[in-house]
């Protein structure tokens, strides 16, 4: 009896929790159609962290993160209207976000945007060279004394990307395949490949 | 045990984290990894792997927001500039278009008059007209297409199109 009714208060404490995200990506969406600056402020202030880690992990640098972190924002702003708040306003901004980076890549380095995004092209998405310590190794070994964490630097960009957006974000895999335009099962194998790297790297052996 | 015990327990291990796995596959991990040390080793090094990667923290830099809000509110100021001639440019193609519409029968009356007057060829005066008739509609294809260029290669990735 009382798990029956611990089953059903957790099932109501979900409902009651999607329907009030839900809220909150309406809201978010009335106000992006307004470009209401106070409701621009909140967000800027609220998703800053996280925004800001997931630039560093794709660009490998934390300079260039910043000026795609203001970027990214101006385009919040300007294109806001299309965001409809029926998916998680994070996916969408991470989504902007990630096609700043790679639009800026394509502009610096020609090809198209398959190639960059293409799991089977070896080492896609690269912005640093892994050979040698990355602007984001050295971010990391600045901001963390332990040197299993400045590893993580090893991985290629794009499964760093994946195992953010999974592990770090906690996004679902169907809005991890939305921010990456990519298919599931892409997002999955990339997962599994990153998942496999990321090991690596811990245990010191070669990614 | 062989090698396919050990290959189906780590490939568990992965999927558990990735997307999760069915109750069975998880009874069945968890009996595995009480009896195999090898295999549970690798589920310690997966889970130590995957904390490491949610503990390491990146410092934002300091500013970093109120820089970034601020150039937001002067591109908003702009945008709301900009507003009222985008507005007024619009208002003046829809106008145009609609008297062009509403005095096409008129402009043709006239254009017949002078070409008779004029003794003008019928074909040049009704090319005239065709014209005349064409330019509101090429100043509103005109704009149409400078409102495109100034938006940018809008592409469909600021869509949700999931």
């Amino acid at each position: 009896m009382s798990a029956t009714t611990s089953c059903l208060t957790a099932h109501r404490s979900a409902s009651l929790f999607s329907a009030l995200m839900a809220d909150e990506a309406k809201s978010i969406a009335r106000g992006l159609q307004r470009r209401d600056p106070d409701l621009l402020d909140r967000l800027i202030e609220q998703y800053q962290y996280r925004l800001f880690r997931y630039l560093v992990y794709i660009t490998g640098n934390k300079e260039r993160a910043e000026d795609f972190f203001q970027e990214t924002w101006i385009r919040v702003l300007e294109r806001g209207h299309q965001y409809d708040g029926k998916s998680k306003f994070e996916a969408w901004l991470f989504a902007i976000a990630r096609h700043l980076v790679i639009d800026w890549q394509r502009s610096k380095k020609p090809q198209s945007l398959d190639t960059l995004t293409d799991p089977e092209q070896e080492s896609p998405l690269q912005l640093a060279n892994e050979t040698e310590p990355s602007p984001l190794h050295q971010v990391l070994s600045r901001e963390s004394e332990e040197n299993v964490q400045a590893s993580l630097s090893q991985i290629p960009a794009i499964y760093r990307e994946v195992l953010v957006l999974r592990f770090q974000e906690e996004l679902q895999i169907e809005e991890m395949a939305g921010v990456l335009s990519v298919p599931l099962s892409t997002v999955k194998s990339r997962l599994y490949r990153g998942l496999q790297a990321l090991r690596g790297a811990l245990q010191g052996g070669a990614v | 045990m062989n090698q396919e015990i050990h290959a189906r327990a780590e490939r568990l291990i992965a999927q558990e984290r990735v997307e999760g796995i069915p109750p069975a596959d998880h009874d069945w991990l968890s009996t595995h990894l009480q009896e195999c040390s090898r295999c549970a080793e690798h589920a310690r090094h997966t889970e130590h792997a995957l904390r490491s990667l949610r503990t390491m923290a990146i410092a934002v830099p300091s500013g970093l927001a109120s820089r970034t809000q601020f150039r937001v509110r002067l591109r908003a100021q702009e945008l709301r500039e900009r507003e009222p001639q985008r507005r007024a440019l619009w208002l003046a193609c829809a106008v145009s278009w609609a008297f062009g519409i509403a005095s096409a029968p008129y402009v043709w009356r006239l254009f017949q008059w002078f070409g008779e007057r004029t003794g003008v060829p019928k074909l040049v005066w009704e090319l005239g007209f065709g014209l005349w008739w064409t330019i509101p509609a090429l100043f509103f294809v005109v704009v149409v297409l400078m409102e495109k260029l100034r938006q940018g290669n809008e592409s469909d990735w600021t869509r949700q199109s999931r």
